[in-house]
């Protein structure tokens, strides 16, 4: 618990924290990136409200908007319009106190090959404010907690993907944030990695971390998430819990079994399949 | 400032980790040293040549490998691999202050330069090459030199920044070839043809190549030394500001 008071000893003064307790809250976030040919539209107006406590999941085809979500909303990039909050603190007015309260892990494992698991934990620790010594006693707990004490004085060029990945996860929690962004934290992963990321996902949220996640596989949607949104082309299309998703397709399309998240993702991002003696034929846009 | 040098531990750790990355820091400037000495030491014999005050014309030459070592902004190669790698999201991600993520890297780079200048003035040492100031200008022949690679990798940060791609970082090194050539690299300004003296008057790089001679050749000539550092002083302080500028509006 050391390590933790020194977190809060360390704190600048509270942020400026408005509105309700959602975890994280956006109103018409709009991103634009300028390109040769005009501006790219890339995320179209979303609006997001995840209550603290929750897994949220954020589904869409590549290229759909969800990493520049992530991004917009986890400081990392510029927001054209709209407004973005995280506990209440406006990420666009307050960037820093916003990444005091987040733990971010994206894409591809962000993590310099040329350190070991340990020396990437005590780094991080360290830039949120936890001096070398807290700041070691809490990479230790953190290697524990992801199953890396083994490997962690190698240096992590030699780590197989699912290492990488659970270090990233362990990184992305050196601060105990209240929200933790998680950008596709599975993809890569063969199966018996990917149920260890969830387990360890499942753990996390237990003691209280809200988690917002990206991801392209439903099943990992289905068994995780509270709640998901769709987005497609910049714009959410659905939002729920997956059991009242997979409800209202089968009442709105008058279905005589239960659809799966497949289907609803699929109705949603207006694609169709074939199913010919119970297998996928063909997904086409 | 003590987080700069957390960052900078790191980077220093990640360039102790490559040595394939330094050592051609040490081994080029070193045999660009020789060259030179071996095709233009003849021309300029010590005892009849003036500007050589004595030494032999290695000393004149000792400056140009300096600057050279100083120039290969390894540094900024690496930012480009944490660029790609998805790393420099994470630091960014962290509530560090936005200057803070410049300076690690340019304090690591100050401390490597001062390692390399160091190795290369005393294998100067070595070969006969004497630092006419003394101890103080020695201290502060390293120091100019490590000086001038804070300014010059962040240059090359700059270019990283702004094209994230190692080629393009790559080919941003090539710039201070031109520069170290519109220098009085091989005689003095004065004996130099009228249009290379221009060039050479308005090229900062002729003003520390200036000072790190006088300081190798002659006494403590503060005419020539301070200018040199006026030159890091003005260059670092623009660099700082449109690297801390470029990094606040990174997307």
């Amino acid at each position: 618990m050391d390590d933790v008071a020194e977190v809060v000893e360390r704190k600048p003064p509270a942020p400026e924290r408005t509105g309700t307790s959602a975890a994280v809250q956006a109103e018409a976030l709009v991103k634009h990136y300028p390109s040769k040919t005009g501006v790219i539209e890339a995320v179209r107006g979303v609006d997001l409200r995840i209550e603290a406590g929750e897994i949220f999941g954020f589904l869409g085809p590549n290229g759909a908007g969800k990493s520049t979500t992530v991004r917009m909303l986890t400081t990392l990039l510029s927001i054209t319009s709209g407004v973005a909050r995280v506990g209440g603190v406006d990420v666009a007015r307050e960037p820093d106190a916003v990444r005091r309260l987040i733990g971010v892990a994206l894409q591809e494992a962000g993590l310099d090959p040329r350190q070991t698991g340990r020396e990437l934990l005590v780094l991080q620790a360290q830039l949120f404010g936890l001096s070398a010594h807290a700041a070691t006693a809490r990479a230790q707990d953190l290697l524990a907690l992801v199953e890396l004490e083994e490997a962690a004085d190698r240096r992590i060029k030699g780590y197989s993907g699912g290492m990488k990945r659970r270090l990233d996860l362990a990184s992305a929690l050196v601060h105990e944030p209240d929200v933790l962004f998680l950008d596709e934290p599975t993809t890569g992963l063969d199966p018996a990695s990917r149920l260890t990321v969830w387990e360890e996902l499942r753990r996390i949220n237990e003691r209280g971390t809200t988690i917002f996640l990206t991801t392209q596989y439903l099943e990992e949607a289905d068994q995780l998430c509270d709640r998901l949104a769709i987005i497609d082309n910049g714009l959410l299309v659905r939002e729920g819990t997956p059991a009242r998703l997979k409800a209202e397709l089968r009442e709105r399309l008058s279905l005589a079994s239960e659809p799966t998240l497949d289907d609803v993702y699929l109705d949603a991002t207006g694609r169709t399949r074939s199913r010919v003696a119970g297998e996928v034929q063909e997904v086409s846009a | 400032m003590s987080l700069a040098w957390v960052l900078g531990k790191r980077a220093l750790r990640e360039g102790w980790r490559t040595p394939e990355a330094l050592l051609p820091t040490l081994f080029i400037p070193l045999f660009f040293l020789v060259v030179n000495v071996g095709q233009a030491a003849k021309i300029f014999p010590s005892s009849s040549t003036a500007f050589l005050h004595g030494q032999g014309y290695g000393a004149f030459q000792l400056p140009s490998s300096l600057l050279l070592a100083a120039s290969f902004g390894t540094a900024a190669l690496f930012l480009v691999e944490d660029i790609e790698g998805g790393y420099f999201d994470k630091l960014r991600a962290t509530p560090v202050p936005r200057t803070v993520l410049v300076l690690g890297r340019l304090i690591a780079e100050s401390v490597k330069a001062v390692f390399i200048a160091t190795v290369i003035v005393l294998v100067g040492l070595i070969f006969g090459i004497s630092v006419a100031s003394g101890p103080l200008g020695f201290v502060l022949l390293v120091g100019l030199t490590a000086l001038w690679a804070v300014v010059y990798v962040g240059f090359m940060q700059l270019i990283a920044l702004k094209t994230r791609s190692a080629a393009a970082t790559n080919s941003g090194g090539l710039v201070f070839f031109p520069l170290l050539f519109l220098t009085p690299n091989f005689v003095p300004r004065h004996l130099l043809t009228r249009p290379m003296e221009i060039a050479a008057t308005f090229n900062p790089v002729t003003y520390l190549m200036e000072a790190l001679r006088s300081l190798i050749l002659q006494d403590l000539v503060w005419s020539r030394i301070l200018p040199g550092f006026a030159v890091v002083a003005v260059l670092g302080a623009l660099m700082l500001a449109l690297n801390v500028r470029m990094i606040r509006h990174y997307d």
